[in-house]
C-alpha cells in the first residue's frame, strides 16, 4: 500500500504549490491574455523574503506570512504598472518579452538583497507526524493543505461574491465588452497582477517551509511547472489551473518512483502532450473559444521600417567580414562567434515563430539533437566537419517533423508550452540515453573544425567559420520568406482559418516550418559543439529556448536582420557590462525592459 | 533609441571594441609595473554565485596575507575576477580576455567542469596554466597539457566512501546520487568498489540537480531496507535530501565525500545531518597548525568558520604564488613550477607534486561526522 499512497501524498503536496503558482498564471492570462514569465521570479521573491522575516527578523509565521503578501500583491502592481500596462497596445508577446526582463531583474535584486546563497528555512511547526496504514503525513503536510484549501476558498469568495470579482470574470470572459459595460479594464488588471501575486508569495513560504530552504534562482523552474500545470487544466480557466497543478504533482510523483529522478520532465510533460494532442484547449479549457492570439498582426504598421539598400548589405558584410577581423581584438572575435552561434539560432525562431507564427520555446532541443549529432558524427563515426554539420541539421529536421507532429492542431500559446515540453524532453532524453550520449558525462574533446585538413581554432578563424555558416542561414532564411512558401507561413500567421478556407492545409506547413526551424537550429548547434569541445545536457537547458526567443523578438519577429542585431544586443550586452561586476545581470535586465517597453515592435521593422 | 535611429552591427561593435579599448586602458594606468597578475573566472552571478561569493572571501584572504608579508620577491599580487555564472557561452570569452592579457601569468577556476573545458582549449593553446582548482572531473586536466587541478576527484572518493559502509555498516548500501557527471562518476565506482568487497547495492536514485522534492526517490531507498547510504550530493542538495529522509521515514546513517562539507550543510540540515560522515580534503578544527593559522585569520575577518570552498581557494592562491616566486613571474616559469616541483606547499594536502594527470599524487584520508550541530573528526 505505501507503494502507492506515498507518491500520492508527495505528489498530492508538491501539486498544491504548483496549482497555486498555475491560478496565478491563468488569472493573469485571463485577465491581461498574458503569459507572465516573471510569476516564478515573484514566487521565489515571496519565499526568500519569508525567509528574511523568519529566519533574520525571527517573526512567528503568521506574521511572516502577511508581510508575504502585502509585499507580493504590491509586487504584483508594480510590475503590472511598469511592464505590462504600458504595452496595452502593443502585441502580447512584446509584453511577454518583458515580463521576461522583470524575473531577471527581480532575481538579481532578491540575491543582492536577501542573499545568494541557499538559505534554510526553519522548522516552526511541531514535528508531529501520523501514520495512515504505512505512510506518514505530517502537520506539515497538513499545513500546506489548509493553507492552500483556505487561499483557494478565498480566492473564490472573491471572485464569486464581491463586485470586483464579478467584474474580474466578465474581463476575463471578455476583456472588450466588459470595457463597454464601464468595466475600468486597467485597474482591474493591476487587481488581477496583485492577486497572483499574492498567491505566488504564498506558494513560495509554502515550498520554503516544505523544502526546507530557499534560493533566490527558485522561481524559474517553479514558474515553467506553474505554466505546464496551469495549460494542462486550460490557459484562463481556474478550477483548471487547481486540477492541472494537482494531477502534475501527481503524475511526476508516481514517475520519479517508479523510473527515477531524472525522468521527471519526460513523464511531466509527456503527458502534457498526450493531453494536448486528445484536448488542444487543455482539460477544461473551452474549444473553439477565440482568443487574442499571440502573433496575430503583430508588428505591422507601427513606426517607419527600414529598408537595406543592396549597398547597405554589402557594406556590411564587408565591414562583418574584413573590418572587424582586421581591427578587433580575440576577446571581441570570441564574443562576435557567440553572437553569430546564437543569431543562426535566433534565425530558426525567426522563420518558425516570426514567419509562419509558431511560437517555439523548445529550439533549445534542436540546437541540442545538432550539437550532439555533429560531436558524435565527428567524433566517433570519423566523419569530416563539413559533411557533419549538414548531417546534424538533416537528422534534427528528421526528429523536428516527429516531434512536432502532436503540436500541429494547437494554437498560439498552447503552442509555446507543448514545445516548451519538447525541448525539456530533449535534453532528458540526452540525459537518459547514456551509452549514445555520454548521459551526464557529456561528451569532451570534440575535434575542431578544420579546413583542408587544418584546424580551425584561431579567433580569426572561428569567426570567420561563423560568420560564413550564418550568412548560409540568413540567405536561406530570406529566401524562403520571399518565397511562395513564405507567402503560405504568413498567411498561416496572419489568419489561420481564413489560410486554411482558401484551401491551405494548415499542419503540413506548420509541419514544414518546424523543420526547417530545425534544420538551421541544428546547424548553429554543430557550430556549437566544435567550438565549446565539451558539450553536456545542462548547456541546453530551457533557457536557451527563451534566450532564442528573445533574439528574434528584440530583432522584430519575423526580420533577418533584426534577429542578428537582436543576438549581438543579448549576448553582447552582458560582456560590454563586464566593468558593472555586481550589477551586470541586473543592468541587463534593465536594459531589456527599457528596450521592449520603449521599441515593442522589436529594433528593426520590416514591410 | 527612437524610433528612428538605426544601429548597424558594424557600429555596435565598434562601440564594444572602444569600450573594451578604454576598460582595458583604464586597468592599466591603475596597474603598477610591479603587480603580479592572476585571472580567476568564477561564477559572480547567477545560481552559483554563492560559491563564487565564498571564493572571493578565501582568494581575498591569501592575497591580503601574502601582500603583507612583502609580496613576491617584493612584487605585489592580485586577482582579476571575471564573472561567468560558470556558463560556457561567457567562460570562453573570458578565457580569451585572460589570454590576451599579458599582466595574467596564471588563470584559477572556473567553477564548474562544463565551464573550464569549453574554455580549455583556449588556454591549452596560449600556454597559459588552468588551475582549476576545484574541477573534480576526471576528464578535466586530461583535456590538454596546461590544465591542472587540485580537487580529489569524485572517483577516489567514491572508493573511500564504499570502504567505509562495507568495514562500518553493513552490506546492503543504497546510493543516492546527483544525475551529473559527477554524480554519475561516483556511482558507478561505488558500486564496482562495493559488489568487489561483497557487499550488496539495494537502491541507487538519481535526481536532477535543481529538483528540491525528493520524498518519491527518498520512500523508495526507504522500502529497499539499506544499512547505510552513499551520498554523492552537493551541499544544499544533501542537506535536502537528509531533511526530507527523516520526513518519509528513511533513519539510515550517510556516508558522503567532502562536496557536502559545508557550514551551509549544517545551517541547512540542522538534526537531519547529524551523524553524517564525511571523507574531507579540509577540516578547519584540524590540529595542524598552518590550518589553525589559516581559520583563525579566516574567522577573524569574516566573523565565520572557513568551509573547503573557502580553503580550497585560498590554497589556489597560495600554491599559484609558490608557483610565481619558483618558476618566474610569467607564464612559462609558472607552468615549469608546476610540471616540477616536487614538495609544493599546500594546506590541504601538505607538501605534494603533481602527477601525469596533473592531480596531487597522495590523497590522505580524513575523516569527520557531525555531532550538535558540528564537524568533528572521527580519528
Amino acid at each position: 500500500v505505501s507503494s502507492f499512497v506515498d507518491p500520492l501524498v508527495t505528489g498530492l503536496i508538491s501539486g498544491n504549490t504548483y496549482a497555486l503558482i498555475a491560478l496565478g498564471l491563468s488569472l493573469i492570462f485571463g485577465v491581461a491574455e498574458l503569459v507572465n514569465f516573471a510569476h516564478g521570479s515573484v514566487f521565489a521573491f515571496g519565499a526568500m523574503l519569508g525567509w528574511y522575516c523568519v529566519a533574520q527578523l525571527h517573526f512567528p509565521l503568521g506574521v511572516a506570512f502577511v508581510a508575504v503578501v502585502a509585499t507580493t500583491s504590491l509586487l504584483g502592481l508594480v510590475i503590472e504598472r511598469v511592464a505590462v500596462r504600458p504595452l496595452a497596445q502593443a502585441p502580447r508577446i512584446a509584453a511577454l518579452l518583458s515580463t521576461v526582463a522583470v524575473g531577471l531583474i527581480l532575481d538579481r535584486v532578491s540575491q543582492l538583497i536577501f542573499s545568494p546563497e541557499r538559505q534554510m528555512f526553519p522548522n516552526l511547526l511541531p514535528n508531529r507526524s501520523f501514520w495512515i496504514g504505512d505512510s506518514r503525513v505530517d502537520v506539515l503536510d497538513l499545513t500546506i493543505f489548509g493553507a492552500t484549501l483556505a487561499s483557494v476558498t478565498l480566492l473564490w469568495l472573491f471572485l464569486t461574491r464581491t463586485r470586483f470579482g464579478r467584474a474580474l470574470r466578465a474581463t476575463a470572459q471578455d476583456r472588450d465588452a466588459a470595457c463597454q459595460m464601464g468595466v475600468n479594464v486597467n485597474a482591474l488588471q493591476g487587481v488581477a497582477f496583485a492577486l497572483s501575486s499574492a498567491l505566488a508569495g504564498i506558494a513560495g513560504i509554502l515550498v520554503g517551509m516544505y523544502d526546507r530552504n530557499v534560493d533566490a534562482t527558485m522561481g524559474f523552474n517553479a514558474g515553467m511547472e506553474g505554466f505546464a500545470a496551469a495549460a494542462l487544466g486550460g490557459l484562463g480557466n481556474l478550477p483548471g489551473a487547481l486540477i492541472g497543478g494537482l494531477l502534475l504533482g501527481v503524475i511526476e510523483s508516481f514517475g520519479v518512483t517508479w523510473f527515477g529522478g531524472s525522468v521527471r520532465p519526460i513523464v511531466a510533460f509527456g503527458v502534457l502532450i498526450l493531453v494536448f494532442w486528445l484536448r488542444p484547449s487543455g482539460l477544461l479549457g473551452a474549444v473553439g473559444t477565440t482568443l487574442r492570439e499571440p502573433m496575430t498582426g503583430t508588428f505591422f504598421g507601427q513606426g517607419r521600417p527600414v529598408v537595406l539598400q543592396h549597398w547597405h548589405i554589402i557594406a556590411i558584410v564587408l565591414a562583418a567580414a574584413v573590418v572587424m577581423p582586421a581591427f578587433a581584438n580575440s576577446y571581441v572575435l570570441r564574443v562576435a562567434t557567440i553572437v553569430a552561434i546564437y543569431a543562426i539560432l535566433g534565425l530558426s525562431v525567426t522563420l518558425v515563430a516570426g514567419t509562419a507564427g509558431l511560437i517555439s520555446l523548445g529550439q533549445a532541443g534542436f540546437f541540442a539533437i545538432g550539437a550532439y549529432t555533429s560531436a558524435l558524427l565527428v567524433k566517433s563515426a570519423g566523419w569530416p566537419f563539413w559533411l557533419a554539420l549538414p548531417g546534424a541539421g538533416i537528422v534534427a529536421a528528421f526528429l523536428g517533423a516527429l516531434l512536432v507532429s502532436p503540436t500541429l492542431k494547437l494554437r498560439g500559446h498552447y503552442i509555446a508550452i507543448v514545445t516548451l515540453g519538447l525541448g525539456a524532453i530533449v535534453s532528458a532524453a540526452i540525459l537518459n540515453l547514456t551509452p549514445l550520449t555520454g548521459g551526464p558525462q557529456g561528451i569532451s574533446d570534440i575535434p575542431p573544425p578544420t579546413l583542408f585538413s587544418r584546424p580551425l581554432v584561431s579567433p580569426r578563424e572561428s569567426y570567420w567559420l561563423a560568420l560564413v555558416v550564418l550568412s548560409a542561414c540568413t540567405a536561406i532564411v530570406v529566401a524562403l520568406q520571399r518565397s511562395h512558401l513564405g507567402r503560405i507561413w504568413r498567411s498561416l500567421r496572419d489568419d489561420e482559418i481564413a489560410a486554411q478556407s482558401s484551401g491551405v492545409r494548415a499542419s503540413s506547413y506548420k509541419s514544414l516550418a518546424f523543420t526547417v526551424g530545425a534544420f538551421i537550429a541544428a546547424i548553429g548547434g554543430s557550430l556549437l559543439a566544435h567550438q565549446y569541445t565539451y558539450i553536456s545536457p545542462d548547456v541546453f537547458g530551457i533557457d536557451i529556448s527563451i534566450l532564442a526567443l528573445m533574439i528574434a523578438l528584440l530583432g522584430g519577429m519575423s526580420n533577418v536582420p533584426g534577429t542578428i542585431l537582436g543576438a549581438i544586443v543579448l549576448i553582447g550586452a552582458p560582456e560590454l557590462f563586464r566593468p558593472l561586476h555586481d550589477v551586470r545581470i541586473l543592468a541587463y535586465g534593465i536594459l531589456l525592459l527599457l528596450f521592449v517597453r520603449f521599441r515593442p515592435q522589436g529594433l528593426w521593422l520590416y514591410r | 533609441m527612437t524610433t528612428r535611429s538605426t544601429i548597424t552591427r558594424h557600429d555596435l561593435f565598434t562601440g564594444a571594441l572602444a569600450a573594451t579599448a578604454t576598460i582595458a586602458a583604464a586597468q592599466l594606468a591603475f596597474s603598477s609595473e610591479t603587480t603580479i597578475y592572476y585571472g580567476v573566472a568564477a561564477p559572480l552571478s547567477g545560481d552559483n554565485a554563492g560559491y563564487g561569493a565564498v571564493w572571493k572571501k578565501g582568494m581575498n584572504l591569501a592575497v591580503d596575507e601574502i601582500n603583507a608579508a612583502g609580496g613576491i620577491k617584493g612584487r605585489k599580487i592580485a586577482l582579476i575576477f571575471e564573472d561567468t555564472q560558470s556558463d560556457p557561452k561567457q567562460a570562453i570569452p573570458v578565457a580569451q580576455l585572460f589570454v590576451d592579457d599579458p599582466r595574467v601569468i596564471a588563470e584559477l577556476g572556473d567553477f564548474s567542469s562544463p565551464a573550464s573545458e569549453a574554455a580549455s582549449p583556449i588556454y591549452e593553446r596560449a600556454k597559459l596554466v588552468q588551475f582549476g582548482f576545484n574541477n573534480s572531473d576526471p576528464k578535466f586536466t586530461l583535456g590538454g597539457s596546461y590544465m591542472f587541478s587540485t580537487t580529489s576527484t569524485v572517483v577516489n572518493d567514491a572508493s573511500k566512501i564504499a570502504d567505509y559502509i562495507f568495514k562500518h555498516l553493513g552490506k546492503r548500501a543504497a546510493v543516492l546520487y546527483q544525475n551529473t557527471q559527477w554524480g554519475d562518476a561516483g556511482r558507478v565506482e561505488f558500486a564496482k568498489r562495493f559488489t568487489d568487497l561483497g557487499g550488496q547495492v539495494v537502491s541507487a536514485e538519481n535526481y536532477l540537480a535543481t529538483d528540491t522534492d525528493f520524498r518519491a526517490i527518498l520512500s523508495k531507498t526507504r522500502n529497499a531496507n539499506p544499512n547505510g547510504l552513499a551520498l554523492f550530493s552537493y551541499y544544499t542538495d544533501g542537506a535536502l535530501l537528509l531533511q526530507q529522509a527523516q520526513d518519509v521515514g528513511l533513519h539510515v546513517r550517510a556516508v558522503s565525500s567532502g562536496s557536502n562539507f559545508s557550514n551551509e550543510f549544517v545551517k541547512l540540515g540542522g538534526a537531519a545531518v547529524e551523524g553524517t560522515v564525511l571523507t574531507v580534503l579540509f577540516f578547519a578544527d584540524d590540529p595542524r597548525p598552518d590550518i589553525r593559522r589559516f581559520v583563525s585569520a579566516y574567522t577573524k575577518a569574516y566573523g565565520e568558520k572557513p568551509d573547503a570552498f573557502a580553503a580550497t581557494s585560498y590554497d589556489a592562491v597560495k600554491i599559484a604564488a609558490w608557483a610565481t616566486e619558483h618558476g618566474g613571474a610569467d607564464r612559462d616559469g609558472f607552468y615549469r613550477a608546476f610540471l616540477s616541483g616536487t614538495a609544493i606547499p599546500s594546506l590541504i594536502h601538505g607538501p605534494f607534486a603533481f602527477g601525469p594527470d596533473r592531480r596531487p599524487v597522495r590523497q590522505d584520508e580524513t575523516w569527520i561526522t557531525i555531532k550538535d550541530g558540528k564537524f568533528i573528526s572521527l580519528h
